[in-house]
């Protein structure tokens, strides 16, 4: 009973380990023996050296790119579910709305993100906080809704006929269905407010946010430098989706699917 | 006889002319939409200006410009002894499009196959998810150039320039394909799953006669998802190659002179916006064709 559990752990955590060791050796490996141009694709080992060597400058960077994707997600995520309750307390309203949902959703956003640097100033993180919150709103709004529409109607019915109040209903059948979907779309959206912080900065940032970072070490061919940067903006945006999973874990522990992924 | 199939013939007569009736309500609707968002636009316009309101941003003809100035500067053209802007941002559109169909395509497919070897090898599926969900963090712009310079010297001569952007295309289609279309593999009903293993049934066949078909709403609702990674892939990948062809070069272009003639800039964007909601609307209908149609297979 007791080694139960930590087999269970090896078992999901051994073949993930396998498998990125398999890979950096495998990059380290080749890059080394078929002589690839340092410029065109460093080794991981250097990446790891330029990541400590210039973690002065890359940290800071991505901690402020960081600040704009998580000022973004928060304001976009909030608007999405403050979006969602509303619409979807009225039903026609919602019907009439989702089209336009659907079409903007389709929309490839990032394409705007010139105009919110004119709209703001693209100095200042409010223009890539502006992009990242549009991006982020429109999944969750939409999966919001989705979930808050897909309570059984049985279970409603249910409620009505223990004269439960709309707002009870709504607190006890509809919230609690509308999580999971809320969840997955808070997933998408962490993963969407840090893409959207870094390319707003490619059309122009502070010198010290990390998309400009990269772009400039890009640009002069430092791609050990601008690799170590992408490390960053990586590891930082798998710490928000990590959050987000654990938020979840927290919050829906009823439903099988939040065990899944 | 004839009588039974006239019987069977004549709801889906109905539906059909239901259909019309929907398809042109619908037409309305986007209309009215279309109405009220350039409404909504203008009057916002007139507000922020007349009132002279600076939050979240100074509104002025430079800001937001008129809907009819935007609409005017699809005839004119944006350089003297050029053709009209529309001619050239439809040939940019082309040249987008054809970036992003074939990231889509490639993609799709590489995410489906993915998907059918992750759900048939629990060992892989293990060992490699965590790394494809951590592979959409990377910020895709921030490798797009390296993934330029490093693809297009090994392309043949008819796909350089845009064949680069198509991987970059083909790397945003396949995560959201290989997702979905995992769970849906994995969606089976259990009950079926027993009773074609009570017939002795090989792998391959539970997988093409059980397993696909139950995938196929949850890939198409991948696919949604993707057509529209696809356009936005291709117009991110254009950006850091200076390829001057498509969309992508068109923004970065015309952002350079937003300050003195903004309509080219939002020209554009209305362009690129209509060519992702054209992807979608192509999946969405293609969607239709195919899922329709599965019931009468399995009946």
């Amino acid at each position: 009973m007791t080694l139960r559990p930590r087999i269970g752990v090896v078992v999901e955590w051994l073949p993930p380990l396998v498998v990125f060791a398999l890979v950096v050796g495998l990059w380290e490996g080749l890059v080394r023996a078929l002589h690839v141009q340092q410029f065109l694709l460093p080794k991981p080992s250097t990446i790891i050296s330029v990541f400590w060597t210039q973690r002065h400058v890359l940290w800071p960077a991505g901690w402020y790119t960081f600040k704009e994707a998580l000022g973004g997600f928060a304001i976009g995520s909030g608007a999405g579910v403050v979006a969602a309750t509303v619409v979807g307390r009225f039903r026609t309203a919602g019907q009439a709305l989702m089209p336009i949902f659907i079409a903007a959703n389709a929309v490839p956003i990032i394409a705007f993100a010139p105009i919110f640097g004119a709209w703001f100033n693209p100095i200042q993180p409010q223009s890539k906080m502006a992009i990242a919150a549009v991006l982020c709103f429109l999944p969750v709004m939409v999966n919001t809704l989705r979930g808050l529409q897909s309570a059984r109607p049985r279970q409603v019915e249910l409620m009505r006929s223990y004269a439960a109040s709309e707002l009870e209903i709504w607190r006890r059948v509809r919230v609690p269905t509308a999580l999971p979907f809320l969840f997955t779309a808070l997933k998408v959206a962490s993963v969407l407010s840090m893409i959207g912080a870094i390319v707003g900065e490619y059309f122009g940032g502070a010198m010290n946010a990390l998309g400009v970072t990269i772009n400039t070490d890009a640009q002069i061919f430092q791609f050990d430098a601008a690799w170590a940067g992408i490390l960053v903006a990586s590891l930082l945006g798998i710490a928000l989706y990590s959050a987000v999973v654990v938020a979840e874990r927290l919050v829906v522990r009823w439903s099988p699917e939040a065990r899944v992924s | 006889m004839s009588n039974a199939a006239a019987v069977v013939r004549s709801p889906p007569a109905r539906r059909r002319r239901a259909s019309v009736v929907g398809g042109l309500a619908r037409a309305g609707l986007v209309a009215l939409v279309a109405a009220a968002l350039v409404g909504f636009w203008e009057l916002y316009h007139w507000v922020w200006v007349s009132t002279g309101w600076t939050w979240p941003f100074v509104v002025n003809d430079t800001s937001m410009p008129h809907v009819w100035t935007i609409y005017h500067a699809f005839g004119q053209p944006a350089q003297v002894n050029q053709p009209a802007l529309i001619n050239v941002l439809l040939h940019k559109t082309a040249f987008t499009a054809k970036e992003a169909a074939a990231g889509f395509g490639l993609g799709a497919l590489i995410g489906f196959a993915l998907a059918v070897v992750l759900a048939q090898v629990r060992l892989l599926q293990r060992g490699f998810l965590p790394y494809i969900v951590g592979s959409q963090t990377v910020p895709i712009l921030a490798i797009a150039p390296m993934v330029v310079l490093w693809v297009n010297p090994r392309l043949p001569g008819s796909l350089q320039g845009w064949g680069a952007v198509a991987v970059i295309a083909t790397y945003l289609t396949f995560f959201p394909v290989t997702i979905n279309t995992l769970r849906g593999l994995q969606s089976a009903d259990p009950r079926a799953l027993e009773l074609m293993r009570t017939y002795a049934a090989s792998r391959w066949a539970v997988l093409w006669k059980l397993r696909v078909p139950a995938s196929l709403p949850y890939l198409f609702s991948a696919l949604r998802l993707a057509a529209t990674a696809s356009v936005v892939g291709a117009i991110i990948g254009e950006l850091p190659t200076g390829l001057q062809d498509g969309l992508g070069g068109a923004i970065i272009n015309f952002n350079q002179y937003y300050s003195i003639e903004p309509q080219e800039l939002w020209a554009t964007n209305v362009i690129a916006a209509a060519l992702g909601i054209a992807f979608f609307v192509i999946v969405v209908l293609a969607e239709k064709a195919i899922v329709r149609r599965a019931p009468e297979e399995t009946a």
